[in-house]
């Protein structure tokens, strides 16, 4: 029959192989290339701060745009629902509105050309072109 | 080591001196080159992780909110460097059942015998599940000290004393011969600083 082992002398054994490692010394040549990444990295100038203030008219336009976008959608979708009628379906309607979504394609083709317009004139304006 | 002069040493660099960053540097290496050899066991990988650990260091010297030792702030981010690195690439991909286990006992006079059984005590160590390798490594590092350990964690000393419970068990489980070899009583240093663990 096997005998049975008390833990605490099972972790002796443990402690005495783990806690007697010997200690590892760095080379040489350790401390300088340490020393040699920190100059470095002080030297390197400090990242530029995002210009919040500058872009905080952008930031509320755009809100306001999405926002202004929602309620429209929401509006129309609850018009939309309260017309739909599943005897009579309403072809003349959606034909007389046919041109209602080209105006919104061309809106939302002018919002983005707008905002690079912007984002160059000010990007010029501070020598990045 | 001294506090004082790692004190010195912060303020200095914080007041815009890199230079004085060196001090630290000089007397942390060693024990931050070990720890780091501690978690992979490879000299060069220890050193560029020992080094990160230094720059991570220096970017977050004003961090350092002076509640607990500086000792204890590099230690604790020098093993959240480590554990990251290890994370992307880990050290040892075998499992613990695959590390290769001694023939037998080593005799008295079995010097190699006894060292290829430590070295495969070792290399279990790193082949424990990441929760329970961590508090081993750092127990024996802090030469036994649960209460450094759990520090250097940022755990209760409740949880890291479990888990070395845990990861303790599981290297017996692999290397039962080590019963056999406990023959050496074991030395008043090597004895556990504060207390016995369960």
């Amino acid at each position: 029959m096997k005998s049975h082992v008390k833990p605490e002398t099972e972790d002796a054994a443990i402690d005495r192989i783990l806690a007697a490692e010997e200690g590892l010394i760095p080379s040489s040549g350790f401390l300088a290339a340490t020393m040699e990444r920190v100059r470095e990295e002080a030297a390197c100038p400090k990242p530029i701060p995002f210009p919040w203030m500058r872009a905080l008219p952008g930031i509320v336009l755009v809100v306001a745009v999405l926002g202004w976008c929602g309620f429209e959608m929401a509006r129309a979708s609850l018009r939309s629902a309260r017309e739909i009628s599943l005897a009579q379906p309403h072809w003349t309607a959606v034909s007389a509105h046919a041109l209602e979504p080209a105006g919104w394609v061309a809106f939302a083709l002018a919002v983005p050309m707008l905002s690079w317009i912007l984002s160059r004139r000010l990007a010029g304006r501070s020598g990045l072109l | 080591m001294s506090a004082e002069e790692d004190l010195a040493d912060v303020n200095r660099v914080l007041a815009g001196e890199a230079q004085a960053f060196e001090g630290i540097v000089r007397r942390w290496q060693g024990p931050l080159v070990n720890m780091a050899w501690r978690y992979c066991r490879d000299r060069g990988r220890a050193e560029d992780m020992a080094q990160e650990a230094f720059l991570r260091a220096w970017r977050g010297l004003a961090g350092w909110r002076r509640e607990s030792s500086f000792s204890t702030w590099l230690f604790a981010l020098a093993a959240n460097v480590f554990r990251s690195e290890l994370q992307r690439f880990p050290a040892v991909n075998v499992p613990l059942e695959d590390v290769a286990e001694p023939a037998g006992p080593a005799t008295q006079h079995d010097g190699l015998a006894e060292k290829q059984s430590h070295d495969a005590v070792r290399r279990g160590v790193l082949a424990l599940p990441q929760r329970y390798r961590e508090p081993v490594v750092l127990y024996y590092f802090h030469e036994m000290d649960v209460g450094a350990a759990s520090r250097t964690m940022g755990l209760p000393e409740g949880t890291v004393k479990a888990r070395l419970a845990r990861g303790r068990e599981l290297l017996r489980r692999r290397f039962p011969h080590l019963n056999e070899q406990n023959t050496p009583q074991l030395s008043s240093t090597l004895r556990p600083k504060k207390e016995v663990l369960q």
